[in-house]
């Protein structure tokens, strides 16, 4: 799943302010969702898919946005495992094997995992996958400087010496490493015929997960490799390829593969109906919400990433009403204390007591674009807690009185830092009333340059007292939304706060990380998960003050139309058709 | 009139090497990190810092400008790394002279995106620029013509009005009911003449070259009534009168090239600034000129495409004046050049 | 792209300014003349009314925030639809004795309290802009024109390469590096409005000034040929006591024409900036911030769409009359 970051980065001027996992069970409510059966739906016809912002990369090591990484798994980027089309959101994030047999054997305390490639997956070209295809693809993680962007773990996993004078691997990528880099490399990763052995230099638990969420394990065909020049290639393992190439300002157009074999596939994870899928890069969200009301033409069979915005609901009403579902997204947002400014704990009780919950949804256009939050941890996500922050209006005289307490002066001012969008500015306009109701002086700084703002943010003498920042889980595992967002150890340095925004600093936080990551048992990571989750919500490291809701259109000629946890709550179109 | 034209060419070299140190000065005074939108998430200081070296950011201002001009003189190879160069030859970019640098946001040289986008704003400026001329000057010279009527006055508020709203306000409002809404124009969407044939690269031109046009007609309405107003109370159009010659033949050949001669000027600037690319109407309507190019490069730190647009722009306005004061030569034989 | 630059081109062709008229009829001097030709001219009276009213409205507004008359930062989220986007839950935009022009969305604040503040921080960001621009244009102008030579053509080099920078371009590209700048110059700095402010005037003054240096430059190169130019430069005036005394007080027919024109632009520059995201956010209120945002409601909240568009052409469209009628008033050839 996907980063609120580089979704973020994609936003710019929309309203959504929010970013990562999908719906939990109940997810879709009013809006009445497209039946789930396929009896009416055939192959053939072409799907519009509308995009706003251009994509970053459509290589599969670099691609690290929900919406991409669930597109190409349905169409052109096989994984060894992955996950399947369903309603429910525990069926679709378990995985299930793609281009591998089973979904891998671990042994050695889950430090080794073992995948074995099926027979007769074939690429674009014709040729088979090999496992040295896997071994190429995991290689070019490791070239940081050129194959920049993506998801990296396997980098703090993968079993290679470190360089003690840069922290990183001693083994610098396909394109320039030294021997003993090189060496190092073949031993963590071994081809055997058609299987594939991964050595880890910890326990990795959740590996298949982590393999399903992301496409940093695809295979990759040295051949085609053109380091940062291949950023806008697609070459395709799965039923359809790219037509011609890829317009970074407008998108390109999905064709059927030739030398695809359904055999070697199941439909539960690709039906692959239309015959061509066409992504449709650079209207707004207000151009793709009137054209999909409008409903004419080819809008008809058009599907979208952008969010309803909010002085649209209005015009939702009957027939239109009916191509409209809404969907607990993967991504929550939340704001951090800097605890370089706020140190008083008592301080940060009043923060939390004070905010209000309620009207900030409101002022982001109210239950439809948003849900209030209790948990950083997204309800999809393994690990979610609902008891450990109220939510709701706030309470200022709690909050006065534990400012009372803490004995400082009243008002207490503080600058609230977020990126400026419409829809934010009234947000936080929100937050500062109700902040201000408990006993707080609250100065708001919107930083304009989105791209900017998490530069901003990591600065470790900033002015902010209070920052907001969104997060969704990279696979559906509260591992990957505490630990790599307070963890001090990885992200504090004397130069960044890393993702750390407000530089939390917490041993016992620390050592319940440590044991979650070295747990070999997906339950007792995940207590050990909570119980440092509850350590954060005591020091208040964070206040969660949403999960963004995703309220989409589609067209009237769309079939079997799902936003499922597997596709990150965007549409799945694993199940989609337009005839 | 040719040692003037070399002068001025001259001229405008020298002044498009002070803009791109200028540039160049500006953008590494700024305390942001291209590199950081480059490596993107995940990115530890170490990664960055690798990364800042693979675009070769890390050197001093003047050496990254010593390249680009090297760059525009002989040509360049990327990455900037040479021994990577040569361990992976695969990853080699090669960009021609003149190379204005090689945008890995883009993953392209500058020029060849330049060459992309300049077919799409050079579009929108000539339909803009045709919009706004038949209508401004001939609305302007209809006003003159009633000068005081409900006409005149009617006509000169019109054009006010349109004026009098933002750019996005009006294209946004044309995009949303006459192309949306109603219908009456297909939703814009550049087509170019090879693929789709003049009509459909008119039609799809015809709101977004509206949009720019209604701003800029509601001056040249303004100016040419007051020219030819101007220029009907000289003297020589008295004796013109006085002769006996045609309202018509006075009109078109005494009134209109004297009152219309300022404009000539004012035209080609104002043709020469959108050429470069109309950000706000390129925005609204996702036409993807140098305007979006602009916008896209700035919001992610493409410095190679920023330095190369500012350079691109400067000598459009650059070489236009030239032309503006050559042609001017031309149309008015007082002007005399040199 | 309705920046300026474009509009203020204009100027240099279009104020033909009669300067110093020495023959006075009827013993009124010229200004009395050109008043008595702005007063019968209907149209430029209307819109001088209109433009003072805004203006009376602008330095009021801070006083009556002071005095809690109007409120532009109260939330009133409870009269909102949560259900339906956060519109207001009353018909025509909650407009009531409490609101007369209706609520935002979203925040239920004042809308009639948000623009008439607002109207006070565009036109305070449009005042100072044109006083930068005018003030570098009259000053280089008046050097340039009066001195020649030399100074002269670096002055007009100077102008040229001004001109042909992308003034947009570099405006969005060095907001985040301005702005931080600012934010460090200015007390009470890290926020909203005064660093995004600040750098809005710098950058729209530092733009905006070549057409005027080139306008005023023509007019100080008549105006230098005089008489009494020369008789003051035989009296040994200074060269400071030229440039100010002698020369500035007859340039003041084209500053006030500029100034009236380029208010307007620099209004809607306002505009722009703030839908390119460069500018004063929100909460503090901006005509050009509210109408960002205001533009999408055009079907679901109409009364808010329409009072803030309403406002941005009214005053626009004034400068402009207004600007027309003091060049026809100024100008005796017009009344022919």
């Amino acid at each position: 799943m996907a980063s609120y970051r580089k979704k973020m980065l994609a936003v710019a001027a929309a309203a959504s302010m929010s970013v990562a996992l999908a719906a939990c069970g109940g997810g879709s409510d009013n809006g009445s969702k497209s039946p789930g059966g396929s009896s009416d739906s055939a192959k053939g016809g072409t799907l519009y898919y509308y995009i706003f912002a251009a994509l970053e990369h459509t290589d599969p090591q670099r691609t690290y946005v929900g919406r991409d990484i669930t597109n190409w798994s349905r169409t052109v980027y096989r994984s060894l495992v992955t996950f399947p089309i369903s309603d429910d959101a525990k069926v679709s994030t378990t995985p299930v094997p793609d281009l591998a047999t089973d979904t891998g054997q671990s042994s050695n305390g889950a430090k080794t995992w073992k995948f074995t490639v099926k027979d007769g997956v074939k690429w674009e070209d014709g040729k088979p996958i090999t496992c040295e295809d896997f071994k190429y693809g995991a290689s070019r993680v490791f070239a940081t400087d050129i194959i920049t962007g993506g998801p990296n773990y396997i980098i703090t996993y993968l079993d290679i010496p470190e360089d003690p004078k840069t922290h990183l691997p001693i083994y610098t990528g396909p394109y320039q490493s030294s021997p003993e880099g090189k060496a190092a490399f073949d031993k963590a990763i071994t081809c055997d015929g058609n299987t594939i052995t991964y050595n880890f230099k910890k326990p990795w638990a959740d590996f298949p997960l982590a393999v399903a969420s992301l496409h940093m394990m695809d295979p990759y065909r040295a051949d085609k490799d053109q380091g940062d020049k291949s950023n806008y290639q697609i070459f395709s393992n799965g039923p359809y390829k790219l037509e011609g190439t890829w317009d970074k300002q407008k998108g390109g157009t999905l064709v059927r593969n030739p030398n695809y074999d359904p055999s070697t596939d199941s439909t539960d994870i690709r039906k692959a109906l239309p015959d061509k899928i066409t992504f449709d890069i650079g209207k707004t969200a207000e151009q793709i919400t009137d054209q999909m009301i409008a409903d004419s033409g080819q809008d008809k069979f058009a599907v979208t990433e952008r969010r309803v915005p909010a002085a649209y609901y209005s015009q939702i009403t009957g027939d239109i009403a009916k191509r409209a579902v809404t969907v607990t997204s993967p991504y929550t947002d939340y704001v951090v204390p800097n605890f370089k400014r706020m140190t008083n704990l008592q301080v940060r009780q009043a923060l939390a007591a004070s905010t209000d919950d309620t009207g900030w949804v409101t002022a982001g256009g109210g239950e439809k674009a948003y849900e209030e939050s209790h948990d950083i941890v997204n309800p999809a996500v393994k690990g979610y807690q609902s008891d450990l922050f109220p939510a709701g209006a706030g309470d200022p005289e709690k909050s006065k009185q534990l400012l009372q307490q803490a004995g400082v002066q009243m008002p207490y001012p503080i600058t609230f830092t977020y990126p400026s969008t419409a829809t934010a500015d009234k947000q936080a306009a929100a937050l500062k009333a109700g902040w201000e109701k408990g006993g707080f002086k609250v100065t708001l700084n919107g930083v304009a340059n989105q791209d900017a703002y998490y530069t901003d943010i990591q600065k470790p003498d900033q002015k902010a007292d209070v920052i907001w920042a969104g997060w969704g889980a990279d696979w559906p595992s509260a591992i990957t939304v505490t630990a790599p967002l307070f963890d001090s150890r990885p992200n504090l340095t004397k130069n960044s706060n890393g993702q750390d925004y407000g530089a939390y600093d917490s041993d016992e936080f620390n050592a319940l990380v440590d044991q979650a990551q070295n747990a070999t048992d997906l339950d007792q990571q995940t207590q050990f998960l909570q119980q440092a989750d509850q350590v954060l919500a005591k020091d208040v490291a964070y206040i969660p003050v949403d999960n963004a809701i995703f309220y989409f259109l589609h067209g009237s000629g769309v079939k079997n139309y799902m936003n499922t946890a597997a596709s990150n709550g965007f549409p799945d179109l694993g199940p989609v058709g337009v005839k | 009139m040719f040692a003037y034209t070399v002068r001025r060419v001259f001229v405008g070299i020298i002044m498009l090497i002070a803009m791109s140190m200028v540039t160049f000065v500006l953008f590494f005074a700024s305390p942001i990190d291209p590199a950081q939108f480059a490596c993107g998430k995940n990115c530890s200081l170490e990664q960055r810092a690798q990364v800042r070296k693979g675009l070769g950011y890390d050197k001093p201002v003047w050496e990254q400008w010593k390249n680009f001009a090297v760059g525009v003189a002989k040509g360049r190879d990327y990455p900037e790394d040479k021994s990577l160069r040569k361990s992976a030859p695969n990853l080699v970019a090669h960009c021609a002279a003149p190379c204005l640098g090689y945008s890995n946001v883009n993953i392209a040289t500058v020029t060849s995106e330049f060459k992309t986008r300049i077919p799409v704003s050079f579009s929108l400026a000539i339909m803009a620029f045709i919009l706004w001329i038949v209508g401004g000057v001939g609305l302007g010279v209809i006003a003159a013509l009633t000068k005081g009527s409900i006409i005149d006055r009617g006509l000169v508020g019109i054009s006010l009005i349109f004026f009098a709203f933002p750019t996005f306000f009006v294209g946004l409002f044309l995009l949303k009911f006459l192309a949306i809404k109603w219908g009456f124009f297909p939703v814009p969407n550049y087509i170019s003449i090879a693929d789709g044939g003049v009509w459909n690269w008119m039609v799809n031109l015809v709101l977004p070259g509206l949009t720019l046009a209604l701003f800029y007609m509601a001056g040249y309405v303004r100016m040419s009534r007051a020219f030819v107003l101007e220029s009907m109370s000289e003297d020589y159009l008295r004796t013109a009168r006085a002769k006996g010659l045609p309202g018509r033949k006075i009109l078109f050949k005494h009134t209109m090239r004297a009152a219309l001669t300022p404009l000539v000027t004012m035209a080609g600037l104002d043709l020469a600034g959108l050429l470069g690319g109309a950000i706000i109407t390129e925005r609204v309507f996702n036409y993807n000129g140098l305007g979006k190019l602009a916008v896209d490069s700035i919001t992610v730190y493409d410095l190679p495409t920023i330095v190369g647009l500012v350079l691109l722009l400067g000598s459009f306005v650059i070489v236009a004046n030239i032309v503006v004061d050559i042609l001017y030569a031309f149309i008015d034989p007082r002007v005399r050049v040199g | 792209m309705s920046l300026p630059e474009s509009q203020l081109e204009r100027l240099e062709t279009t104020v033909p300014v009669d300067v110093g008229d020495p023959e006075a009829v009827l013993g009124k001097s010229p200004t009395q003349l050109a008043m008595g030709r702005f007063r019968r001219d209907k149209l430029s009276m209307a819109a001088f009314v209109v433009v003072a009213v805004y203006s009376v409205g602008a330095v009021l507004a801070p006083v009556m925030v002071k005095l809690n008359v109007i409120d532009p930062l109260k939330l009133n989220q409870n009269l909102l639809d949560p259900s339906l986007g956060s519109i207001p839950k009353a018909k025509w935009g909650g407009i009531s004795l409490a609101h007369p022009l209706g609520i935002v969305p979203g925040t239920g604040t004042d809308l009639l309290s948000r623009l008439w503040y607002g109207v006070t921080f565009s036109l305070t960001i449009a005042l100072a802009a044109s006083v930068l621009a005018i003030v570098i244009g009259t000053v280089l102008g008046i050097i340039g024109g009066f001195t020649g030579g030399w100074t002269d053509s670096v002055i007009g080099r100077f102008v040229d390469l001004t001109l042909s920078f992308p003034s947009t371009l570099m405006l969005l590209a060095l907001s985040a590096t301005g702005v931080a700048l600012a934010a460090k110059v200015l007390p009470g700095s890290g926020s909203d409005p005064l660093p995004n402010g600040f750098y809005e005037v710098l950058v729209l003054g530092l733009f905006g000034w070549p057409p005027i240096c080139r306008l005023i430059r023509g007019q100080v190169l008549s105006i230098r040929e005089r008489e009494f130019i020369d008789a003051a430069k035989l009296l040994g005036a200074s060269r400071r006591r030229l440039y100010f005394k002698e020369i500035l007080p007859n340039l003041w027919a084209p500053v006030l024409v500029s100034f009236t024109l380029t208010m307007p632009a620099y209004i809607s520059a306002e505009a722009a900036l703030s839908y390119l995201g460069v500018g004063i956010h929100p909460p503090t209120p901006t005509l050009g911030n509210i109408l960002v945002d205001s533009i999408n409601y055009s079907v679901a909240d109409f009364t808010y769409f329409f009072f803030p568009a309403l406002l941005i052409a009214v005053i626009v469209v004034s400068f402009n009359l207004l600007g027309d009628g003091l060049r026809d008033a100024l100008d005796p050839k017009a009344d022919r």
